[in-house]
């Protein structure tokens, strides 16, 4: 009885938790040109941000060309290498699609062994012959945010669903885990509030997680009580929390990835900018070359503010309502980093 | 041991009071608290009464998916989006997950620990495969939360009157602790489920049914695992089920939890506690200005020091009859 109740337990919770996994997004005929194997980072699809930023380039690809494709969603790190595998073992799949930096040591590997398929990683680099590498320059997209944050914790503004505290300077970040990528995000935006007053506090700490909205909740909280005026995160899923503490206290906070004003819309009221990262436009670049035949691999594509790769975007309640100084001030930084005459870092140690 | 971890909290409690931080850390610590404390209170009432409940972790997933899909359900319909018939739904469901694992245990004498690893797996796919029918994707939107309760006249104390403003559910832990305890000292049905845990022969001979006590212990680890779980997504407003779900191991903290409080609701509590005060801290910490370590290091501070406590303060005295079957002789 309890080997067999254990057989039966194991395989129901097996199959559940598998249920979720591979699905094929294809819409039914075998007959498109091209295939392309996708598979996503651990903060999963409606993360209402990076990994759905990826989604919706490759919906657009598939409604522009004559594509087919397959979508995988680990739930850990270690999953990553069999979807690859999986994937770029497939003869009927073209192109492999690895959405975020942790995709990395696995498909070093793959990439070698697997040197007939053609691979897409996003925000690394990996040196192979059939590998193109989007990078982004999250430090600019961020400054700029950063900036707007420190001019708005100077500045009286209420609009919408909140309001800054004229007694304090204090600008936060949420990250979700510390790596260096995200240290990219922090840098950025901690040089951005500087950049306005060198006083500007700006306490940022790190959840842990990417899948945890209520420590970003408490992490937020504990920002707003101590007077923060604007939250930055860039913490996936975890996000979410940010928001919620944002609305509760009445202050102001910035989304990340994409424009969470309009993916997160319960909470435009708070969402006064976006650091947007055109995840997007990379996946479906990479797709057209694949369909136009023009993969070359070995590529790396470096996108900042310059090629609109990384962007500001005001949130579409505080659109044409925040004072024009403040819109005209981020503009002037936005084409002195484009120039050159702002150096942002792009880590912590060159803040 | 249980007063180990009693002193343990109240040392946290000591830090917090002398100024080292604010009333709005122990309100976020007990925020925190909410899931870590109910999962450990539902543990030891299963535990106590003979059948350990390892799925607790589950229970927890199930409650906070529950809460969040009956209050994206109930607002499409004409009753409204009600938070807390949200909430009454979740502890139905976890309940009725309890259920099923207390048929699979005591009717099915299947072993307990591989019975509740598959109620954690279970919801651990269930949930997320669920929400992606719902929302397809495997977060939910943000759906509304619980607006924080201010106690009239404590709330308006000075410095400590931000510990008066609190979210239903951590108040709900508040009085469910103390209730825990005398239910299980003080009252007839505390009685029966140590005997069931301790002795079930002796208590089937003084006439009880130990079937059903089981049942019921392992039904209250559901409806206290409902609580905690849909308190902590409806103090958010949404269910994230990526990863290892917005629960993120803070059942398996409540398991330890109780033993570290040797099956004492109160001496539980206060590791909960422990762990989550730990928790806001390196929050805290983390955000000092000029102190440049790692978040990573800085956050597993309160899992080493669950475990060492664990390790080092007194010994958890398990029930003995915990996790036999029980086969009444007539």
């Amino acid at each position: 009885m309890e080997r067999r109740t254990f057989l039966t337990s194991v395989g129901v919770g097996a199959t559940a938790g598998m249920a979720g996994c591979l699905v094929d997004n294809g819409d039914g005929d075998d007959e498109a040109d091209v295939t392309v194997g996708i598979v996503y980072s651990t903060g999963g699809l409606g993360d209402e941000s990076f990994n759905d930023m990826a989604y919706s380039g490759i919906e657009d690809a598939e409604s522009d060309f004559d594509i087919d494709y397959q979508d995988a969603e680990p739930d850990t790190v270690a999953d990553m290498n069999d979807m690859q595998r999986q994937f770029a073992g497939d003869e009927d799949i073209d192109l492999v699609c690895c959405i975020g930096f942790d995709h990395e040591t696995d498909l070093i590997e793959n990439a070698d062994e697997f040197d007939d398929q053609r691979f897409v990683i996003i925000d690394a680099v990996v040196d192979a012959d059939n590998v193109d590498s989007y990078v982004f320059r999250e430090h600019e997209g961020s400054f700029q945010v950063g900036h707007l944050a420190g001019l708005l914790t100077e500045t009286e503004y209420a609009h919408a669903g909140g309001e800054t505290n004229p007694d304090d300077s204090i600008v936060g970040f949420v990250g979700g885990e510390e790596t260096s990528l995200i240290e990219r995000f922090e840098a950025g935006y901690i040089a951005g509030a500087e950049y306005v007053d060198d006083s500007i506090e700006t306490p940022s700490a790190y959840a842990g997680s990417w899948d945890d909205p209520s420590t970003g909740q408490e992490i937020a909280n504990g920002m707003y009580e101590d007077g923060a005026d604007v939250v930055y995160h860039s913490a996936g899923g975890t996000g979410g929390g940010v928001f919620e503490s944002a609305q509760s206290y009445e202050r102001f906070a910035i989304g990340v990835d994409d424009d969470q004003s309009l993916s997160a819309e319960e909470s435009s009221d708070v969402i006064v900018a976006s650091m947007i990262k055109r995840v997007d436009n990379a996946v479906y670049d990479s797709i057209e070359s694949v369909v136009e035949d023009e993969f070359e691999g070995g590529d790396t594509n470096d996108l900042g503010l310059e090629e609109d790769g990384v962007d500001a975007v005001i949130g579409q309640d505080f659109e044409d309502d925040l004072p024009d100084d403040i819109v005209n001030a981020l503009e002037d930084s936005r084409q002195q980093i484009i120039d050159g005459d702002i150096d942002v870092p792009d880590n912590l140690d060159d803040l | 041991m249980a007063l180990g971890a009693v002193f343990v909290g109240l040392f946290i409690f000591a830090l917090w009071t002398v100024g080292l931080v604010g009333s709005s850390s122990i309100s976020s610590a007990l925020r925190l608290t909410v899931p870590i404390g109910f999962a450990a209170m539902g543990g030891i009432f299963a535990e106590k009464a003979g059948v350990i409940n390892i799925g607790l972790e589950g229970l927890l997933i199930i409650g906070a998916f529950g809460a969040i899909a009956s209050l994206y359900a109930l607002s499409v319909t004409p009753i409204g989006a009600s938070i807390w018939l949200a909430f009454a739904f979740a502890v139905v469901a976890s309940t009725v997950v309890a259920l099923l694992f207390a048929i699979v245990c005591i009717e099915f004498k299947a072993d307990q620990i591989i019975a509740g690893l598959a109620v954690w797996l279970i919801a651990l796919g269930f949930a997320p495969f669920a929400s992606y029918i719902i929302w397809d994707q495997t977060n939910s939107p943000s759906v509304g939360s619980f607006s924080a309760w201010a106690i009239p006249g404590l709330s308006d104390l000075p410095v400590i009157g931000g510990l008066f403003v609190a979210t239903p559910p951590v108040i709900l832990l508040i009085i469910a602790v103390p209730v825990s305890w005398y239910l299980l000292n003080r009252t007839t049905f505390g009685m029966w489920i140590e005997a069931s845990g301790e002795d079930p022969k002796s208590l089937d001979t003084a006439g009880v049914d130990v079937r059903k006590v089981r049942y019921a212990g392992v039904l209250l680890s559901g409806v206290y695992c409902g609580i905690g779980g849909a308190g902590m997504a409806l103090t958010v407003g949404q269910f994230v089920g990526s990863g290892d779900t917005m629960m993120d191991g803070r059942g398996f903290i409540g398991l330890t939890a109780y033993l570290i409080g040797n099956y004492n609701p109160i001496a539980a509590f206060f590791a909960s506690f422990l762990f989550a005060g730990l928790e806001a801290l390196q929050i805290q910490v983390q955000q000092i200005a000029g102190f440049d370590v790692s978040s990573r290091l800085i956050g597993i501070i309160p899992y080493v020091t669950v475990l060492v406590v664990l390790a080092f303060v007194g010994k958890t005295q398990m029930p003995s009859s915990a996790g036999d079957h029980y086969e009444s002789d007539d």
